[in-house]
């Protein structure tokens, strides 16, 4: 029996999710397939409302809904200290520890010379201006333990050594060789406070 | 650790051959192209996951078949079943331990610990020193995860940077150069911990080396290991070493977009009472060290992971005098279980077999006396 083509499509466009194989996919379509229209069109609406509806913070390039993002527009948040983190997912991450309440910075990668990623292709020259206009006291850099972590947080602390600034690591509570993303909370949250200055 | 008995399917010359071991020595016995080191490259595959000599996977699968797949039971304090199948049309390899697939071959490093001895073994002594330094990594991440993260990192560090200059080069961009301090201070960083894992290793391991020589040797001498870095060895003061010498160098480096200063560059020096071997060492006496390495590298790390390894000896006994032939057979005694393959057993006479050993004649894949 050949799948109808529609079908074929929907497997296709879903095996191309993290961590759905083809098997997945053909269960995943065919619930879809047997699901009302109201779910259906919830659902593909959710989908296109993560492209209309959701864009960059324009201060920390968090995710948001609006032109600046929940935690930039805050009164509550600490605004002397800053954390700055490889993707928007560290910033989930951080957060569900609920042990830090400064604000953040998110880089969009590592450098990398073996990628083609250096010093232009991240946010690093948007948190020199951030640090150049606001009134910090202190950095947390809370990358990946791992090699383009670790140098991209030795260049950003070089980066800012004539500066008064206080900068600190988040301590390595966390696994070797494991990604921020992965770790458990109380893990996270136990690195944040425990966090080592390197100036 | 035991392996009790083997199991081989369409591997080499071997279609269906099931073998029980002796927990002493396991003498493998047959004529060049018989199927005697196969034995050998098997269990290699159980404790590994990886071939022996770094042949391909496929060669290993016998002619006109679509895959091969290897079985062992091994006793220690538990019993564990390791299973690799390799499929020809995918590539794919699978490893199982107890029927439950392993992912990583990371993850089994020091869980079946074995220890080779093999003809390629005389680049060892006599080769280039990757190929010392090969051994020294070999042994080292066996015990610790923490050496060989740093190992994998330090080699990621080095292609970074080397990335990195090359770039400078070929812009000729000088702005690039803070970012060449972050990847040389990260540089100095993991290969510090590879430098004093590798001192320490050294200043223990020497006593073994010495132990295991002198089993050999009929005289007695006195052999060693030394490392250096770049004629350092006093912990305190490498940091500051490397550190100059990568100043010194830093023209030549970018001049050659190359890693001229650090660990990857290492060597390992031996000597017998005080004499370089590479430099005045006899033809024997290259041999015994490299033997001595073989056997140190076993009592090693059968303290250090407190599990005795596997050892697997290729077509050694072959080239040695009756005299040392003998010191080697009796040596064996003190390693426990031994897989040891044979040309010629009239030829060796001087080996002392036990009551417990085993003698496996093996003639075109198939055993024909155990
Ligand atoms: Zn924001």
């Amino acid at each position: 029996m050949t799948i109808p083509e529609p079908l074929e499509i929907l497997i296709e466009e879903l095996s191309k999710l993290p961590g759905i194989g083809k098997k997945t996919a053909q269960r995943l379509a065919l619930f879809l397939l047997r699901s009302d229209e109201n779910y259906i069109s919830r659902l593909s609406d959710s989908i296109l409302s993560l492209k209309t509806k959701i864009r960059q913070c324009s201060i920390c390039f968090n995710i948001t809904t609006t032109e600046i993002c929940d935690i930039c527009s805050s009164p509550k948040r600490d605004r002397s200290i800053i954390c700055v983190v490889e993707d928007i997912s560290d910033i989930i991450a951080v957060e569900r520890t609920n042990e830090y309440n400064g604000l953040y910075h998110v880089l969009g990668g590592v450098l990398s010379p073996l990628t083609g990623r250096d010093v232009d292709s991240i946010r690093i020259k948007e948190l020199e201006e951030r640090i150049k206009n606001g009134n910090f006291k202190e950095i947390i850099l809370a990358l990946n333990p791992d090699t383009e972590g670790e140098t991209t947080s030795l260049y950003i602390a070089k980066l800012f050594k004539e500066s008064n600034l206080k900068i600190t690591r988040i301590a390595r509570g966390l696994p070797v060789g494991g990604n921020l993303e992965f770790a458990d909370e109380a893990t996270i949250g136990r690195a944040v406070l425990n966090r080592v200055t390197i100036q | 650790m035991v392996l009790s008995s083997i199991g081989l399917r369409n591997f080499r010359l071997h279609k269906n051959t099931n073998l029980d071991f002796s927990k002493d020595l396991n003498y493998i016995v047959g004529g060049n192209g018989q199927g005697k080191t196969t034995v050998l490259e098997a269990i290699y595959y159980l404790c590994t996951t990886k071939n022996l000599n770094q042949n391909q996977d496929s060669e290993a699968v016998s002619f006109d078949e679509k895959h091969f797949e290897v079985k062992g039971h091994f006793r220690d304090l538990t019993e564990n079943i390791t299973r690799i199948h390799f499929d020809l049309e995918t590539s794919k390899k699978t490893y199982f331990v107890d029927e439950k697939q392993t992912y990583r071959a990371s993850s089994i490093i020091g869980k079946f610990p074995v220890v080779t001895l093999v003809q390629s073994d005389h680049a060892v002594t006599l080769g280039a020193p990757a190929e010392r330094r090969k051994l020294v990594d070999s042994i080292i991440s066996q015990y610790s995860e923490t050496y060989l993260i740093y190992l994998l990192d330090y080699n990621k560090t080095l292609r970074h940077r080397s990335a990195l200059l090359s770039k400078i080069r070929e812009l000729n961009d000088k702005s690039l150069m803070p970012q060449l301090e972050a990847w040389t201070e990260t540089l100095v960083k993991m290969g510090l911990e590879i430098i004093k894992h590798r001192l320490k290793f050294v200043e223990n391991f020497n006593e073994y080396v010495c132990h295991a020589y002198n089993k050999i040797m009929e005289k007695k001498e006195n052999p060693s290991i030394e490392y250096n870095f770049m004629g350092e060895t006093r912990e305190s003061e490498i940091e500051g070493k490397f550190i100059q010498e990568l100043n010194n160098s830093r023209e030549d480096e970018l001049r050659r977009a190359k890693n001229l200063i650090g660990p990857h560059r290492d060597d390992f020096h031996f000597y017998i009472n005080h004499y370089e071997l590479r430099k005045y060492g006899s033809q024997g006496q290259h041999k015994t060290f490299q033997i001595a390495l073989r056997f140190a590298q076993f009592f090693y790390m059968k303290d250090r992971l407190g599990r005795t390894p596997l050892f697997l000896m290729d077509d050694v006994f072959g080239e040695l005098d009756a005299n040392r032939a003998k010191k080697i057979s009796m040596f064996l005694r003190e390693i426990g279980q031994a897989f040891i393959t044979m040309t010629d057993l009239t030829k060796v006479e001087s080996i002392h077999i036990g009551n417990t050993d085993l003698l496996i004649e093996i003639e075109n894949g198939r055993i024909v006396n155990a």
